[in-house]
């Protein structure tokens, strides 16, 4: 008994992937992403490709704790697109003046 | 202007061409531009490139230009140049990039630092360690005395067992012989140096520079084995609110809140506070004294920061208040002070600050800069040790005026200044009444001669007018030689004097029964040369990245306070007759494992002596007391991605180390045996946890508990004439918890 509940406990828990478009476009933007995504729930792990066209950012997460709506969410939150979601106007505001659409990533 | 056109014809005809032919090799190109104020650009030549993790970097041309070839993992370009600010930035493609230094005037304005927790600053000619924020939040507790837990050079240690001040240590010398600074101005000093690093709360700071060795003279003739400068949390640019909370299982509690708001595109304000107390009677090893006092400290800063292109000013005030009680556990100061009852020391201080930078700055010729330092400070300190009373008064006004320019191009540069210090100090002990007033007008020059990548020179000298100990002449000289882009070799050499406060220095000579004995001729400043030599190399092991250090210094003093111990009814203090010396050397490794560890590892070993008098007149060599010859260092830290969460752990041995033969009626003569205190290890270690907003962190200091068996001799008779606190030379308090939280709104 003791040794299956071992191997069940070693099974990792079921992740999903998703991948979703954003505004990001510098690598300032890589990290607000980042960063948020890593400190929200449920999220295992995240990359933004800065050189895909639609700055794709991949998203591993555990679908028991969030959701890919959660996801986007988040990403809206700190003032960028996700897909068909716009980014939240408070978050937009705060972000560095390099970060907002027009930007130009150096 | 004809060669701007030419220039800007090369400008564009090498953007025209980066897109296309340059695509093709790996190579990145790009040119190094200053903007000047009138919208103009101007090539920075000699402008050093390369990519983080790389081993071989390359430098700009004549015309600004450089190339340099791109392996694909490799996208942060460090960009640096003598009088320009560092700067990292992002390349991911091979077109051609731009890149605009901005120019630093590193002893007028802030240097941003972003590296490793800690780093040499290779751009410095003087040996010189940064601790930064991250270095610092590793060691959450608590202020300026607990920040060098992972700092190899400087050591730190209870100086008794009753009145809680901490000592720290550079190249075998006590925190004395250190010039430290708050923003260039120096601060731990005269009567605050004892418990000064105590009243800098580690939350307010930004980062802590360590430079080993002789100093520049820009901030004064005292240093004389380092500098510290401490750079605090900038209005404009530190965080929005920051508030810390922190308990530990001593009963310590501290809340520490920082404001910075930004009033306009120029205008920024400021506030740094701190309050702490800690009201637990704690006597671990029950001797019937606090193994702590109890004490109560309100902090703050409040600055107001004005910048635009033209100009820079800062000013603001500082306040603190603090109170501590210790002694006998029993001890109430409201009624048993000066009865014999119960053994009390208090100790009371009031400081009041001033302070304002202002510095006047060129856009068309950013290697150009006036600044002017001035600094205003009222300290009162009142005090008792059993019987033993004593206050102190000082008044203290400082300002430094800096001028900075080149001759011809910015390899030549100079700093030119003048400086006033003004000292009065108005101490009572006992029944004697000591009063100085010290009035030093000085002048300086400073002078760095750069041949790019290869070799910076500074030659500097001072000339202060001391009223009372007359025209001293200052020299420091440094060197720093690039054997290669990995390694530097620094040399340095300089003087430094300092006028002693024998008491308020000496504080924890005075929790005793011993006599306080000035022995011969009135005190005289003290005086010093130190030599140094440093090695730094980058290396790569398995593919990381790491960094090995070695340096050797050697202080000699001339004239010193020597505080002679070795009569054990006596503190004999005298001006130094003979020799007295401390030699110096360390080897530390740096090491990155894995993406986000660090590994230290640090050895060195300390050679102080000096000729102490014994009362028949001999002059015997001693080993310094209570200093260890050997320390071994290990710091091991851990950090997940963003730092969700943090791991830390620093491993501390110390050598064993003379003290003074404290046996009764012991006279100290060339024959008598050497005692030495025990070798011991401390192990502190701390996990952090952070959200997106706050951090929690749980940490442990000495958690190996081990503890100096009865710090205090004849702890059961105060009013003895055995009574000693004096001679502390390990932790008197055991293992201690903490916990603590913070919160930062950017």
């Amino acid at each position: 008994m003791l040794f299956i509940s071992v191997i069940a406990f070693a099974d990792k828990p079921k992740t999903e992937t998703v991948k979703i478009k954003t505004s990001a476009i510098c690598e300032q933007c890589k990290e607000i992403i980042e960063k948020k995504l890593t400190f929200t729930k449920g999220v295992v792990d995240v990359d933004v490709d800065l050189d895909s066209k639609d700055k794709i950012t991949t998203v591993i997460f555990n679908p028991k704790k969030t959701s890919v709506e959660k996801i986007k969410k988040a990403i809206t939150a700190v003032g960028y697109d996700a897909d068909e979601l716009v980014a939240d106007p408070a978050g937009y505001e705060q972000l560095p003046g390099c970060c907002k659409k027009g930007g130009v990533r150096e | 202007m004809y060669t701007q056109k030419i220039y800007k014809l090369l400008f564009f005809s090498v953007l025209l061409f980066s897109g296309t032919a340059f695509s093709q090799t790996e190579t990145v190109r790009g040119i190094v531009l200053e903007k000047k104020a009138n919208g103009k650009t101007e090539p920075v030549i000699g402008a050093t490139l390369r990519w983080e993790n790389a081993k071989k970097g390359t430098s700009t041309d004549t015309k600004g230009e450089f190339s340099l070839s791109k392996s694909s993992p490799n996208h942060e370009l460090i960009v640096s140049s003598v009088g320009f600010k560092t700067d990292t930035l992002m390349v991911h493609s091979l077109d051609f990039v731009t890149i605009y230094l901005t120019v630093q005037n590193a002893d007028l304005q802030e240097v941003v630092v972003k590296s490793e927790a800690t780093s040499i600053d290779k751009m410095n000619p003087i040996h010189t360690e940064i601790i930064t924020t991250k270095a610092l939040a590793k060691a959450a507790c608590c202020n300026l005395s607990e920040s060098f837990e992972t700092n190899a050079s400087v050591s730190v240690s209870y100086s008794d067992a009753i009145t809680g001040s901490k000592q720290i240590q550079l190249l075998g010398l006590s925190g004395n012989y250190i010039q430290t600074n708050v923003e260039n101005i120096p601060s731990i000093r005269g009567l605050n140096t004892v418990f000064g690093l105590n009243y800098l709360p580690g939350t307010w700071l930004s980062s802590i520079d360590v430079a080993k060795g002789a100093g520049s003279v820009m901030s004064g003739y005292e240093s004389m084995t380092g500098a510290l400068n401490v750079e605090l949390a900038k209005p404009d640019m530190a965080e929005k609110l920051y508030l810390n909370t922190y308990g530990n299982s001593q009963g310590r509690g501290e809340v520490n809140l920082n404001l910075a708001h930004k009033i306009n595109k120029k205008w920024s304000v400021g506030f740094l506070t701190h309050a702490s107390t800690l009201q637990t009677k704690l006597d671990q090893n029950d001797d019937g004294f606090l193994d702590l006092p109890l004490y109560t400290q309100f902090n703050g800063i409040n600055r107001w920061k004005y910048q635009s292109d033209k100009l820079m000013a800062q000013f603001g005030v500082k306040a603190l208040y603090e109170d501590r009680t210790g002694g006998q556990v029993n001890f109430n100061p409201d009624i048993d002070r000066n009865s014999g009852r119960f053994y009390g020391f208090g100790s009371k201080t009031q400081r009041y600050e001033f302070f304002s930078k202002t510095a006047k700055l060129y856009q068309s010729k950013p290697y150009q800069g006036l600044g002017l330092i001035i600094n205003g400070l009222v300290h009162d300190n009142a005090s008792y040790f059993g019987f033993k009373n004593y206050t102190g008064t000082q008044k203290s006004l400082y300002s430094n005026l800096i001028y900075q320019n080149i001759l011809g191009n910015t390899n030549h540069q100079y700093k030119a200044g003048l400086s006033y210090l003004l000292d009065d100090y108005n101490e009572r002990y006992l029944d004697s009444t000591f009063r100085r007033t010290e009035s030093v007008p000085g002048t300086f020059l400073e002078y760095t001669e750069t041949i790019p990548n290869k070799l910076t020179l500074v030659i500097g000298g001072r000339v202060d007018f001391h009223n009372l100990y007359g025209t001293r002449f200052t020299p420091r000289f440094h060197a720093k030689y690039e054997v290669s882009p990995n390694t530097q070799l620094r040399l340095s050499a300089g003087k430094g004097w300092r006028m002693p406060n024998a008491i308020a220095e000496n504080f924890g000579m005075l929790v005793n029964s011993r006599q306080l004995k000035l022995v011969g001729d009135a005190i005289r400043p003290e005086e010093s040369w130190n030599f140094g030599v440093s090695l730094s190399h980058d290396f790569y092991l398995f593919d990381k990245k790491g960094m090995l250090i070695l340096d050797a210094y050697r202080t000699d003093f001339q004239n010193q306070l020597i505080v002679d111990m070795e009569s054990a009814e006596f503190v004999r203090l005298y001006n130094l007759q003979g020799r007295s010396f401390s030699n110096s050397f360390q080897v530390e490794v740096n090491y990155s494992p894995a993406k986000r560890m660090d590994i230290k590892l640090a050895y060195r070993v300390f050679d102080v002596r000096n000729d102490a008098v014994t009362p028949s007149g001999e002059l015997t060599l001693l080993p310094k007391q209570f200093v260890n010859r050997d320390r071994f260092l290990f710091n091991w830290g851990y950090a997940t991605k963003f730092d969700k969460w943090k791991f830390d752990l620093t491993w501390q041995w110390n050598g064993r180390r003379r003290i003074p033969d404290f046996s009764d009626g012991h006279v100290h003569s060339a024959l008598s045996p050497t005692i030495f205190a025990p070798a011991f290890s401390n192990i502190n270690a701390q996990v952090t946890k952070a959200f997106y907003k706050w951090d929690i962190y749980v940490g442990g200091e000495n958690l190996n508990n081990f503890t100096q068996k009865d710090p205090i001799i004849a702890a059961n008779d105060p009013f003895g004439k055995n009574f000693d606190a004096s001679m502390v030379w390990g932790p008197v308090i055991g293992r201690m918890v903490y916990v603590g939280m913070r919160y930062k709104i950017k």
